[in-house]
């Protein structure tokens, strides 16, 4: 009986190749916009739970007085605090964008164990105040290697004559896990301090403190002292745990999600509707052959599954070709979609989804043409013209 | 007298057309005897067709009993009714109704896959049921590469691989040319003799009706008569 | 010998389970396509329609946004002043306003954070942005703690009813009154510009805003005031202002909605293909019997494609009558120049209508095309034995 689908299906090619074909495109799209989700979501999903994050109540572009660093340090449950100041520069044009971050260097590789050294060393970069470490990511796509030298232009922190601040690469990192991507710059705070501190003539301040716990410490009540003692000014501070910090950019995307699931069903429903017509086609074309097969002494149930069986083989090979381009095309889309969507990435759970996906759109499109081939009726089935 | 392998007892069949109901076969009795090669002839609508469509159990009755090899098929239902018809029936139509995707020898297997035997088994049967009817050479030919007289003969082929005691062909000669016509008889006349098969044919041919034993008359939906053929 | 057209439009009919499912295959398509347009109309209206061509702002040289813009007080001030271009009111004073603008954190109703922008702003900014009113409780009194909010924040945002207090940093400033406006001032909250300096511990305001002389071109000024010495600034409309915050975003969902259709377009032309064979295979019989009758093969085709064209139409049609309700819906996303969140709704304009249907009609081509090229291409022999 299988085979028999089979070579029904090949018999009317085009037909079974824009039915494959369709449902390839789907199941591509499907994975795509998941993994757009999944992508925005891992930060959150995979956030430290030893770090918490202390920014202003107020706002995201407000910062916080250098002389807070001292005082929190001496919080019970604090093992180090360290600064954090998004720089906001660009590289040659406002569109070559990545993220760029004053930091204090010898703690951002106790803070960050996911950080791994892939060339150079730490101790150059903690060594020199005109250095920089950059991610692999980076490295690859402008081709900066160990030595070389980025200007970049400060966006929201200028030198006066708009010229570049320059930085040269100590080390690439490669980063284990989402919470930091691999295109970020990380250069040294006493760099940006001083510069700043030169050209305006007052000390800048720090756009972010993050502390390590210690691990027996109870971090809302780290939170909560943090939070009390700036109460009453000069900035009132909101600390947070890296999970919460990572989630108000990606509830800044707003309705995106119920938007992209607005998509998906728009897909999903016209893929289905497809595929319950190209099954209806093949049944109505069958009709004779199911007279025979009825005649031959087959069960209706058998004509059932003989129909469904043709809906979910095409469904199951378009959706493993649909994978299958996922697999080939993700590396390119995330490299072109790298600064809006760092880090994009199909996990394994999306894939088996969209695999499901393809079988499910088989059995529902391939429900009612096997329903009706089995009740026709064999005598008027035989009369149906071949 | 043995026990009759087809018994219709007052069996009526009525359709509606168009808010017409047509009376097709009117408490109609008969009885086929096993092993006969029975022809069955009559004008266009006296219910020829219907009546075989009743006994292979592809339609139901309106009124009264068909009872085949000791089996009420009216009372059958279902996959009971496939299993049953897989078993003790084959086919033969004028359009020969091979499935066009399908080889020869695989057209033949496709009954015997409803039987609980061997993909072996069922490999040999089909060469075996291809041989009798001389088609051995085309066994992996599809059936637009046959001659209609060569598909005629598949299509026997496969209406008894499965062994069934009863053969159902309707105008199984109808669409063939005066050669073909005869070789296809001639095999009908072979299982007929050589493996006890029960035949019954619906021709409009009379040189047809003339190669088997008993001629059934049908018209207006009844019986006019069954004559013996004397060669 | 013309294919009279009704004879593919009863085909059509006959096969109506087959043209029914395709068409709402082809509608799924241009619905998801039209939805994304949607969200973009809305979008790119509320910012564009909203920008005034005679009002300028200045931005410190180098600033994209408001946000990015931080002029010091005193430069600002010099510049509202001295420059001769400003227009004046009765009383002689200049028509420009100094106005301070960030993104604060805010919770929302329906729970999480967002930022909404607070614009602290001078007396005379009510005078120019005429179509601010109030429509609820009061205007803010200069010099005092009191701030009134958009209308679009009300029951989004917490706190943004007239009464509440909204804590600003250490300083509660009270909510006295509803604003509104066309554009994207409904999002904001707007206090005395003093106070609210004040309250966010901030020195620097963000732009200024200006009417100019009537004939005085702002780009002119623009080049002038670039490479002035004591206040060089970056001079531009409102509405071109306003324009280029919607760059951003508006490039997001074309290119999203460019992807979309292409992808699901793709899909779609799959689809009408299939059908369009099938109708073609079913008729080919038919086909013969009109080559067999002195038919030529040319209007045969382009009766199939005719066909194949009616079906992507409905199709536009069902998609287009899915997006309809839409229309109005209201939704908030980030501007990512500013990162704050902005209120606006889909909008179906005859633009989204007309390129859905557009779009609709591609894939009825599209689809159409192999078919009916197919069917021509039958001769009349062959059609007819093919029973």
């Amino acid at each position: 009986m299988m085979r028999l689908a089979w070579r029904n299906l090949r018999k009317h090619p085009v037909r079974a190749l824009l039915t494959i074909g369709s449902m390839a495109v789907a199941v591509f799209l499907l994975c795509t916009l998941i993994s757009l989700i999944t992508t925005l979501e891992a930060g959150v999903k995979q956030a430290g739970t030893r770090r918490l994050w202390i920014q202003s109540a107020v706002s995201l572009f407000v910062d916080l007085p250098t002389s807070y660093e001292s005082k929190i340090q001496a919080v019970d449950g604090v093992a180090r605090v360290a600064k954090w100041q998004w720089f906001g520069g660009y590289y040659q044009e406002r569109s070559n964008f990545f993220a760029q971050f004053a930091v204090d260097p010898a703690k951002l590789f106790e803070l960050w164990p996911e950080l791994e050294i892939a060339n150079g060393t730490k101790e150059s970069f903690v060594g020199r105040r005109d250095t920089c470490v950059i991610g692999q990511g980076l490295a690859d796509e402008y081709g900066w290697k160990v030595g070389d030298v980025i200007p970049i232009i400060g966006g929201l922190f200028a030198k006066p004559d708009e010229s570049s601040w320059d930085f040269e690469v100590a080390a690439v990192y490669r980063s284990t896990k989402a919470t930091v991507d691999d295109r970020t710059l990380f250069f040294h705070w006493e760099n940006f301090y001083e510069t700043m501190k030169s050209i305006t003539g007052t000390p800048p301040n720090v756009g972010v403190f993050i502390v390590e716990r210690t691990p027996e410490a109870e971090p809302t009540s780290i939170m909560a002292t943090i939070d009390g003692m700036f109460e009453n000014g000069p900035q009132r501070v909101q600390t947070t745990t890296e999970a919460e910090f990572n989630l108000q950019f990606v509830s800044m995307i707003g309705n995106l999600p119920r938007f992209i699931a607005f998509i998906g069903a728009g897909v999903l429903i016209a893929i289905v509707l497809a595929t319950v017509n190209t099954m209806l086609m093949a049944a109505r074309e069958q009709t004779h052959e199911i007279g025979i097969l009825k005649a031959l002494g087959f069960a209706d149930r058998s004509v059932f599954w003989y129909f469904l069986g043709q809906a979910v083989l095409l469904c199951a090979i378009g959706g493993g070709i649909g994978l299958a381009i996922v697999q080939v095309t993700s590396p390119g889309l995330a490299a072109s979609m790298a600064s809006a969507f760092p880090g994009y990435k199909v996990l394994a759970s999306t894939y088996a989804t969209a695999g499901l996906v393809a079988l499910a759109v088989g059995l529902v499109a391939g429900v009612i043409p096997a329903w009706q081939s089995s009740h026709l009726n064999s005598v008027n089935a035989l009369r149906a013209e071949n | 007298m043995s026990e009759p392998m087809i018994d219709v007892r007052a069996v009526s069949k009525r359709y509606k057309r168009g808010g017409e109901t047509l009376t097709v076969l009117d408490q109609l009795d008969l009885q086929i005897e096993p092993g006969g090669f029975y022809a069955l002839m009559g004008p266009s609508g006296s219910g020829k067709s219907t009546l075989l469509n009743l006994i292979g159990g592809l339609d139901h009755a309106d009124g009264g009993q068909v009872i085949v090899d000791g089996e009420d098929v009216g009372r059958l239902t279902g996959s009971d009714l496939s299993q049953w018809r897989a078993d003790t029936i084959g086919f033969v139509f004028q359009g020969f109704n091979l499935i066009p995707v399908l080889t020869a020898q695989e057209n033949i297997e496709l009954p015997l896959s409803l039987a609980p035997i061997s993909r072996a088994r069922r490999r040999k049967n089909a060469a075996y049921a291809l041989e009798l009817v001389g088609m051995s050479d085309r066994a992996t030919h599809r059936p637009q590469q046959l001659s209609g007289g060569q598909e005629q003969r598949v299509a026997i082929a496969r209406a008894i691989a499965t062994d069934p005691k009863v053969i159902l062909a309707d105008e199984p000669t109808g669409d063939l040319d005066r050669d073909s016509a005869d070789a296809v008889l001639t095999l009908m006349r072979r299982l007929n003799e050589e493996f006890q098969k029960t035949i019954l044919m619906v021709t409009h041919d009379p040189l047809a009706a003339a190669r088997a034993d008993k001629i059934i008359q049908l018209d207006k939906g009844r019986l006019q008569g069954i004559q013996e053929n004397s060669a | 010998m013309k294919v009279p057209l009704h004879y593919n439009l009863r085909s059509l009919f006959v096969r109506r389970s087959s043209t029914l499912l395709t068409i709402f295959g082809i509608g799924a398509t241009v619905a998801v396509l039209a939805g994304v347009l949607a969200l973009q109309q809305g979008f790119a209206t509320l910012f564009t329609e909203s920008g005034r061509e005679g009002l300028v702002m200045f931005l410190r040289p180098g600033a994209t946004n408001e946000g990015d813009s931080l002029w010091q007080r005193d430069r600002a001030e010099r510049l509202v002043k001295t420059l001769p271009e400003i227009a004046t009111d009765e009383d002689g004073r200049p028509l420009a306003s100094i106005e301070c603008y960030l993104a604060i954190r805010r919770a929302r109703v329906a729970g999480g954070e967002t930022n909404v922008p607070i614009r602290g702003v001078e007396p005379m900014s009510k005078t120019l942005h005429a179509d601010v009113v109030s429509v609820d409780g009061q205007w803010f009194k200069p010099g005092a703690d009191e701030v009134v909010v958009g209308e679009k924040l009300v029951g989004r945002i917490q706190n943004c009813r007239v009464g509440d207090v909204i804590q600003l940093n250490i300083t509660p400033m009270r909510v006295v009154g509803i604003l509104k406006s066309e554009g994207p001032f409904a999002s904001e909250i707007w206090g005395d510009l003093d106070r609210i300096l004040e309250a966010l511990n901030r020195p620097t305001p963000n732009r200024v805003i200006a009417r100019l002389d009537a004939g005085v071109s702002w780009r002119e000024l623009d080049t002038r005031q670039r490479k002035d010495k004591e206040v060089p600034a970056k001079v531009l409309s409102e509405r071109e202002y306003l324009t280029g915050q919607t760059a951003a975003l508006s490039i997001i969902l074309l290119s999203l909605g460019g992807f979309l259709a292409l992808v699901m377009g793709t899909a779609a032309v799959f689809t009408a293909t299939n059908t369009m064979l099938s109708a073609i295979a079913a008729r080919t019989y038919e086909i013969g019997i009109l080559l067999a009758t002195g038919f030529r093969p040319i209007p045969i085709f382009f009766s199939f494609l005719f066909e194949s064209l009616v079906l992507g139409l409905l199709g536009g049609a069902v998609g287009c009558l899915m997006a309809l309700p839409l229309n109005g819906v209201e939704t908030g996303t980030t501007n990512f120049q500013t990162f704050t969140e902005i209120a606006f709704a889909f909008r179906v304009t005859p633009t989204v209508l007309i390129t859905s249907v557009l779009f609709s009609l591609v894939l009825g081509l599209l689809g159409g095309a192999i078919p009916a090229w197919r069917a021509a291409r039958l001769t009349a022999i062959e059609a007819l034995r093919r029973r």
